[in-house]
């Protein structure tokens, strides 16, 4: 008898990383077939794997071809099948000792061990500072989407490779500290700091973690001005003063740049080189959804649902769906979820067995919530 | 002589349930206070749109003489969707703690799931106020943090912002009386905040002649909300429990760790919640009838329907700043 007990199943093609698994509830079993490393019996191969919450967060009890069919058992200790309740935000995970920080259009970041991070995440950076006029405190406290390089590099989408940004080193008189922020889009579209912005007939706007935003959606600026291209701003307007001037995106580039509808040929030039004494005070330039200019729900393509649900994009152009019904494209979402994650983790035994398979691997999953469970 | 004590006659029962249940700490809900509230309709559709006309251009171009009209303006306007979403939680009871438990409890946990469900419509706008507005660190404090505590500038600062956007406030002002003490309330937007910044303010320096301004030291507060604590310029302040704070976010020069606060100042229509045909308060209990062949769980559960929107973009700011004082315990 299973009265209260919540049973899923359901399939995904596997992109080589992490995999979230929506539900409508927060499982305290989860099983799946990697159809694909079934079917070809290669060496490296997952087909099976299992956890039970009773196991803990992160790990998984796997099977694994130790050659070509032969079968044997491990385990997988770290970034293996995590659950997950994303109800609220500013929760943050552990710490992160970073011991560099370098000079780049895209700053590389260093830490201490392993950070456990995946392409998508984001992550705040805080105790850049080396001395009244060196370091990077400027970006401390800025959300920054991640692309991992290994296991202890990863970039953000920042250039400090300008005079006022000074590499950090495991020197600094500051603790340097990254933190994942657990959920950082539970509500959509939103704000989003900007760390770039090209001029233009039309105005490319460059974002320091994903934007989620949508063609058609209407859009804000806050620029403080100190960064430069203060003419952005909804307010003051001069021609018709009180009346914010919106722009419109007209193009979505990737995660992280939009295309607007403004032009900003005479604008003055956007200013990320902002000093280190700057900083007690320093706002950030934004961007703002305001409102959006759809009538429609998401495109429907090949291969998606007939009334797809609002969708995020939080890394490259991957966009995801969120557990929403249909709904008007660019409109305030909401995107609490729970459910499981599925980790790209390896076997104890053999780091080329990866517990979320190969990019095109197909994957069957059953996820339960027991009635009963001792304990 | 024998006494009879509880001794050798000790009461055969030994314990009694006082006769009134403890309160249970609850935060103060102040996002959902200051809310605009929209209902949609039923039947109608997921998604609630507001539309926001745009002014026009005013004409300030004479016409001349030439008996030729100037040219036409478009008319425009902005829209802005939400989304419905819906919430719930529950109990399964089994009917052995109904019958026997002595302290009713189906009254106290329905209680408790109306409460939980009010305390989730005021998180979620929380939340939704933080991914959704924009931000201004402060900088008018002394600590040395980005942002820094609170200072008055600060809020001079944030007022003249939603001045300038022409935010309508909430509040109109208080006068001043010939009441020690006492001092007049300026006409005013609200701030959300933390009841740990409570401190902050009571040690805030003065600048320029503006101050902070204990509630209880208005003229008369009569307007005060409970959860008012007081006034700087044009802002009054609220304050929560359950306010957004960022734990250790921010270091200083020395490696010292501080909390961030978002402190929403907004004027009116700023935010708008949305239920829809009244979906915003269902308290469901099932007899254990409907349960099983032997009918032993009752159920009580709530649920809601919810959206929210930035109807104002330009009437709400999140002041970013750090605390000051240290946090007691």
């Amino acid at each position: 008898m299973a009265e209260y007990s919540r049973l899923a199943k359901g399939k995904f093609t596997s992109t080589g990383s992490a995999q979230v698994v929506n539900l409508p509830f927060k499982p305290d079993w989860v099983e799946f077939i990697n159809y694909t490393a079934a079917a070809s019996g290669a060496d490296n191969g997952v087909p099976h794997a299992y956890w039970d919450s009773n196991m803990g967060q992160g790990v998984a009890v796997i099977e694994r071809f130790q050659a070509s069919n032969q079968l044997t058992t491990d385990t997988v200790d770290t970034l293996g099948i995590t659950t997950f309740s994303a109800g609220q935000l500013l929760q943050f995970g552990p710490s992160l000792s970073v011991t560099v920080v370098t000079k780049a259009a895209a700053a590389q970041v260093t830490t201490s061990a392993a950070h456990g991070l995946t392409s998508g995440d984001v992550v705040i950076l805080e105790g850049l500072y080396e001395t009244a006029t060196t370091g990077m405190p400027q970006i401390d406290g800025i959300p920054f989407t991640v692309t991992v390089v290994d296991s202890t590099n990863f970039t953000i989408p920042w250039n400090t490779n300008q005079s006022n940004y000074t590499a950090i080193s495991i020197a600094a008189t500051g603790t340097p500290r990254a933190k994942k922020v657990l959920y950082p889009y539970l509500y959509f579209p939103g704000v989003a700091f900007i760390s770039a912005i090209t001029l233009g007939a039309t105005t490319t706007i460059d974002t320091a973690e994903a934007h989620n935003f949508v063609v058609g959606q209407e859009v804000a600026f806050r620029i403080p001005s100190q960064w430069g291209t203060v003419e952005l701003n909804s307010l003051p307007n001069l021609l018709t003063p009180g009346a914010p001037a919106y722009g419109y995106v007209i193009a979505v580039t990737d995660y992280n740049t939009v295309v607007v509808s403004i032009d900003s040929s005479a604008y003055t030039a956007f200013n990320s080189n902002q000093t280190v004494a700057s900083v007690p005070g320093l706002s950030f330039p934004q961007i703002v959804a305001v409102g959006d200019v759809n009538t429609g729900g998401v495109q429907i393509s090949s291969g998606s649902v007939l009334y797809p649900p609002p969708q995020y994009m939080p890394i490259g152009t991957t966009t995801f769906n969120t557990i929403n019904g249909p709904a008007i494209r660019g409109a305030f979402v909401n995107n609490t979820a729970q459910g499981f994650v599925i980790g790209s983790g390896v076997a104890q035994g053999d780091a080329s067995a990866i517990l979320v398979g190969a990019a095109s691997d197909v994957i069957y999953w059953r996820a339960y919530l027991h009635d009963y469970s001792s304990p | 002589m024998s006494i009879t004590t509880t001794g050798n006659l000790g009461p055969m029962i030994l314990q009694s349930l006082a006769p009134a249940m403890l309160y249970v700490p609850t935060p103060t809900m102040n996002y959902i206070t200051v809310c605009d509230k929209v209902s949609m309709p039923a039947n109608g559709g997921t998604t609630c749109r507001f539309m926001r006309p745009r002014a026009l251009q005013p004409p300030t171009v004479q016409l001349g003489n030439s008996g030729i009209d100037p040219p036409a303006q478009v008319p425009q306007r902005d829209i802005i969707d939400a989304q419905m979403a819906f919430f719930g939680t529950g109990c399964i009871i089994n009917e052995q703690v109904i019958l026997q438990d002595q302290e009713g409890v189906l009254a106290w946990v329905s209680e408790r799931l109306a409460v939980a469900m009010r305390q989730a419509e005021d998180l979620i706008l929380r939340d939704y106020i933080v991914s959704a507005a924009s931000q201004i660190m402060a900088g008018g404090g002394s600590n040395g943090y980005n942002p820094t505590n609170l200072g008055i500038t600060d809020f001079s600062l944030v007022a003249t912002t939603l001045d300038t956007n022409n935010a309508y406030k909430f509040m109109s002002g208080i006068l001043g009386e010939n009441r020690f003490g006492s001092g007049p309330v300026r006409s005013s937007y609200f701030m959300l905040t933390s009841t740990e910044l409570q401190s902050d303010f009571d040690q805030m320096t003065s600048v320029g002649g503006i101050t902070f301004l204990n509630q209880w030291n208005y003229p008369n507060n009569t307007s005060a909300l409970p959860s008012e604590y007081g006034n700087v310029a044009n802002i009054r302040i609220l304050t929560s429990s359950e306010a957004p704070v960022a734990r250790n976010a921010v270091q200083n020069n020395l490696g010292v760790f501080n909390d961030v606060y978002y402190n929403t100042v907004l004027g009116k229509q700023a935010i708008t919640h949305i239920n829809q045909d009244g979906y915003s308060m269902n308290l469901i209990y099932r007899d254990p009838y409907y349960s099983g062949m032997l009918a032993q769980n009752a159920t009580l559960a709530v649920k809601f329907a919810q959206a929210q929107a930035l109807t104002q973009d330009t009437a709400i700011r999140n002041l970013l700043s750090t605390r000051l004082s240290n946090l007691g315990v």
